[in-house]
């Protein structure tokens, strides 16, 4: 058997085709698809691909979760292509951006990004073929039906090889240029083997990450379809918890932002309801386990959601690692930890504390970023950046970071260096730091003498905030600087002239 | 329809609806994460039976500042 996700999903076909796999909501009604009606899709959108030219190369998807985003998901990494997802939050330069590092020719968009298709056809130009995730084609594009009927007839693509490229997704870079992680076939099907979770067919998963995150891929999708689960997708961050009544989940995948935000409905509703109606009218009545990661969770919520039957089991990952690493299972399992690792992993550390991990599921490397590649695997061992330890049991335990990222509890990875190369370039600026306070971002910057010297202070503060405003109108939320704090004082440096960033509240 | 605003609010926080005034900013001084803010917005749809479109919307949602600015996005909906 071959270790591929072709290998991984033709058997999900095959055991589980009359079984539900997904099921969303459209103009407020439910709709389901079956293993066998997505292996359909899947296949004519693999020969349609190979039909238009389209062989061993990148193929990108722009768009929130939908069946038609996952069809088209699985249509490339179950044939000879690689799949790019890309955050469709991003500001149309990074993503386009994006699109060139990644030498990306095909492209699948959501038709709500339409208005990014002039753009890309000017700024592109080794994008060949574009097709809308619709029924509609967005002008210049053609439609995923159009891509299908061109595929009709032809025989069906060869399967991959484990050591082919199946996925690049990109990850906040520390020298201020996100990175394109390099996933082999056998990286992704590793992980979801190790993960050893094994059929439950039936059992309901709610997806609620964000698509083209690693984490909500592999978790939710690879793992889900290997599992015989039903897929049903939350349609909008505002219905989370309405969705949790509507779709029923058993299991869920969340970062420490959602457990957060689900405790204080139950803190509130606990005060007037039995823990009962709490399970029915906040949990749906069902769920029984939530997977999270991403980012530390406080254990007080374990407990919390443990007083409704609910397990959260909390994890540990990055897109270089496919990206678990570690994770609680429900017979081994210990609060404040990230569980033990995978069997398919090792875990060292170094010196300094950093862990370091070698694996079947380890990246291959950065595509076209030999440098950081060479600097962040060392002879097979990845260097994750995160400080940890493990106790006697074998248990995981974060404590600390070695690079300089900023990680929000919705489990996006801020490189704060990536922000401040923009807000220096107001001539305004003599020196600015990002930091991330309270699960917000805040930029404080110690302006140029001069310039201040002939504001007052109110002016100041409204230049200075202006420039922050210009740059989060471009900006998904997560991204957006919502504080502004202005030095008197230069920032603290080391003896090289550098700013110490674990002194920058030092003399404000 | 401010009154039961403002309880659907204090789900999010440790202030009673009663002192939540209009000026208050969720973030700073009700204590509301961004997703907090998302999921009192999907409270507010089903409650006053709308839907807020998606979209650009969505970011106009997540840029509300204080109490009054979300009654008045809410008022525009619902009159």
């Amino acid at each position: 058997m071959s270790k591929t996700l072709r290998e991984l999903w033709d058997k999900c076909a095959e055991s589980f085709s009359d079984k539900p796999a997904v099921r969303w909501i459209e103009n407020k009604d439910i709709k389901e698809k079956s293993y066998k009606e997505l292996d359909t899709n899947i296949v004519k959108i693999r020969k349609g691909i190979s039909a238009q030219g389209l062989s061993n190369t990148h193929i990108a998807l722009l768009g929130i979760s939908s069946v038609r985003w996952v069809e088209a998901y699985f249509g490339v990494i179950t044939g000879k292509n690689t799949a790019v997802p890309i955050d469709a939050a991003l500001a149309p330069a990074d993503i386009i951006d994006l699109l060139n590092r990644s030498d990306t020719q095909g492209l699948f968009i959501d038709p709500r990004f339409a208005a990014l298709v002039p753009h890309i056809r000017q700024h592109c130009p080794k994008v060949k073929k574009l097709w809308t995730l619709a029924d509609e084609a967005i002008d210049g594009t053609q439609t995923v039906s159009d891509l299908m009927a061109d595929g009709e007839g032809s025989e069906d693509v060869a399967a991959p090889q484990e050591d082919d490229v199946a996925m690049i997704i990109y990850t906040s870079g520390t020298t201020g240029k996100s990175k394109g992680v390099m996933l082999l076939q056998k990286n992704l099907f590793t992980n979801v083997e190790a993960l050893a979770i094994g059929p439950k067919p039936g059992v309901v998963f709610m997806s609620v990450l964000p698509v083209h995150h690693a984490y909500c891929l592999v978790m939710d999708w690879l793992q889900g379809f290997q599992m015989g689960a039903v897929l049903c997708i939350n349609d909008s961050l505002l219905h989370i918890v309405k969705n949790l009544s509507v779709f029923k989940p058993h299991v869920m995948l969340m970062v420490p932002l959602m457990i957060e935000t689900i405790y204080k409905r139950l803190r509130s509703a606990g005060a007037k309801m039995t823990p009962e109606e709490v399970r029915q009218k906040i949990f749906g009545g069902n769920l029984k386990r939530i997977y999270t990661g991403g980012a530390h969770l406080d254990p007080y919520y374990i407990d919390e959601f443990a007083k409704y039957d609910v397990l959260v089991l909390e994890g540990y990952g990055m897109s270089e690692c496919s990206p678990v690493i570690s994770s609680n299972t429900e017979s081994h399992y210990k609060a404040g930890s990230v569980g033990k690792p995978l069997p398919n992993v090792k875990i060292k550390f170094s010196e300094s504390g950093e862990i370091l991990v070698h694996g079947s599921s380890v990246m291959t490397g950065y595509y076209n970023m030999e440098k950081e590649t060479e600097e962040t695997l060392k002879d097979g061992w990845l260097h994750t950046g995160d400080k940890g330890y493990m106790d006697e049991d074998g248990f995981l335990y974060i404590n600390g970071r070695v690079k300089n990222l900023i990680i929000l509890s919705n489990g996006e990875n801020i490189s704060p260096e990536e922000i401040e190369t923009k807000i220096a370039l107001a001539p305004i600026v003599s020196e600015v730091i990002v930091t991330g306070d309270d699960n917000a971002l805040t930029a404080r910057i110690f302006p140029e003498p001069e310039a201040a010297a002939s504001m007052s202070k109110d002016e100041l503060k409204a230049a200075l905030q202006q420039i922050l405003d210009e740059y989060n109108k471009e900006q998904p939320t997560y991204r957006q600087l919502s504080r502004l704090i202005i030095r008197k004082n230069p920032f603290l440096k080391t003896s090289t002239r550098k700013i110490i960033r674990a002194k920058v509240d030092t003399d404000e | 329809m401010e009154e039961r605003f403002k309880e659907l609010a204090a789900q999010y926080c440790t202030i009673d609806a009663k002192d939540i005034t209009n000026d208050m900013t969720f973030r700073d001084d009700l204590g509301f994460s961004s997703l907090d803010l998302m999921t009192f917005l999907g409270d507010l749809e089903d409650e006053f039976d709308t839907e807020f479109e998606l979209g650009d919307d969505e970011q106009k949602l997540s840029n509300m500042r204080t109490v009054g600015d979300a009654i008045e996005f809410l008022k525009s909906y619902i009159d």
